[in-house]
């Protein structure tokens, strides 16, 4: 039987520091432990990605009602089959129009058993627009830009679900307690038309 | 029968000449192969460590049969909401059927799925009765499998928002994050 000892005492009538360890035991334990951990592992990482319906809260008549001035927001406008078309509004006036290639027809990226649609020249423009135009870039800043998005009824979601990770890809600083993180720029939301 | 001491057992009037040749290891190499037991021994420990490092106690999201979810990078991590999983054109809540969208689908405009949104709604009313005083985070995740028409989730996403849930997650499985 197979056995690990390293001998450094239990001279002079003492007994030894050191004791066997079975060998047999302890690689059964070892394998045990290995299968089970195997079979409880989880290989795929699920995660989020946020959206914002934009509802208003309930009315409360007992607050002062403040005059805000209407923000600048970005419009994404993905019916067009070879193009994007970034749109920068104020209270319904177009500030800024710019478009950006797609391939058509798109094909997607296969990433395991997944197809995947990535869009990298919409996600830099986007970032290029909002480090440009977007207003709410300090770390103290609670309020975030919005992003409106424009779709017709038959795209797929994976499409859209590409098109928004390209909007997210835009971070900036976030101040959460003590510590800064960094966080999507932009706050999405669908638009109903 | 008595306990013997243990030790070789070939008996060497049997005539399997072959199988002594083999096991003393004469004519020819061993079909035993010596394996470094502490060099198993690392292996096994590191794997086991790396193991316990990635184990996740707290189990995963279920996930609702025949979603297949879509990728991306910029993600969050999740959060404990209820979860609606849109799966062909039945939708679910928290593994209970909450209604159809195949009126959606053929009709092609953006309509409420009313069994959704009392659902939904109920489970509203009874956060706020055994949370009291608290705000309401009003967070909803969608399950939804990547094929699904944008006409159905937005529906989804719109009657989640009447029924009192305005901040809606997309459920994605992450990918690592490219370089740019």
């Amino acid at each position: 039987m197979g056995g690990v000892s390293v001998d450094s005492g239990g001279k002079g009538g003492r007994r030894s520091l050191d004791s066997e360890i079975n060998m047999i035991p302890m690689i059964d334990l070892l394998m045990v432990t290995i299968s089970f951990l195997l079979i409880t592992a989880v290989w795929t990482h699920m995660s989020r990605i946020n959206a914002d319906a934009q509802v208003p809260g309930p009315p409360r008549p007992t607050e002062e009602v403040q005059k805000i001035e209407p923000e600048k927001q970005l419009h994404i406008e993905m019916r067009a089959p070879d193009k994007f078309t970034l749109i920068w509004k104020q209270s319904g006036t177009v500030i800024s129009t710019v478009d950006v290639a797609r391939k058509n027809p798109e094909t997607p990226v296969r990433q395991g058993q997944v197809d995947t649609y990535r869009y990298p020249d919409l996600a830099a423009k986007i970032e290029s627009e909002w480090k440009t135009v977007g207003q709410h870039n300090q770390s103290s800043d609670k309020k975030f830009d919005q992003a409106i998005l424009h779709t017709d009824n038959e795209t797929p979601y994976g499409k859209l679900i590409g098109v928004i990770d390209a909007i997210y890809q835009a971070k900036r600083p976030f101040a959460t307690g003590s510590k800064q993180e960094l966080v999507p720029a932009f706050n999405v939301t669908f638009s109903v038309n | 029968m008595p306990v013997q001491e243990p030790g070789r057992r070939l008996m060497h009037h049997v005539g399997l000449k072959f199988v002594e040749k083999r096991v003393s290891g004469g004519g020819g190499r061993s079909v035993n192969a010596g394996l470094s037991l502490t060099s198993m021994i690392d292996f096994l420990v590191v794997t086991v460590v790396f193991l316990l490092m990635t184990f996740s106690a707290s189990g995963e999201t279920p996930q609702a049969k025949g979603v297949t979810l879509p990728l991306a990078e910029n993600t969050l991590d999740m959060i404990d909401a209820p979860i609606v999983a849109v799966t062909g054109s039945q939708v679910i809540v928290d593994g209970v059927p909450a209604g159809n969208t195949r009126a959606i689908e053929d009709a092609k405009r953006l309509q409420r799925v009313d069994e959704l949104f009392n659902i939904l709604k109920s489970k509203r009313e009874l956060w706020k009765q055994t949370h009291p005083g608290k705000d309401f985070p009003g967070v909803v995740l969608l399950q939804i499998d990547q094929e699904v028409q944008a006409v159905v989730v937005k529906s989804v996403f719109q009657t989640a928002a009447f029924a009192g849930y305005p901040n809606v997650s997309f459920m994605v499985n992450s990918i690592p994050k490219t370089q740019h």
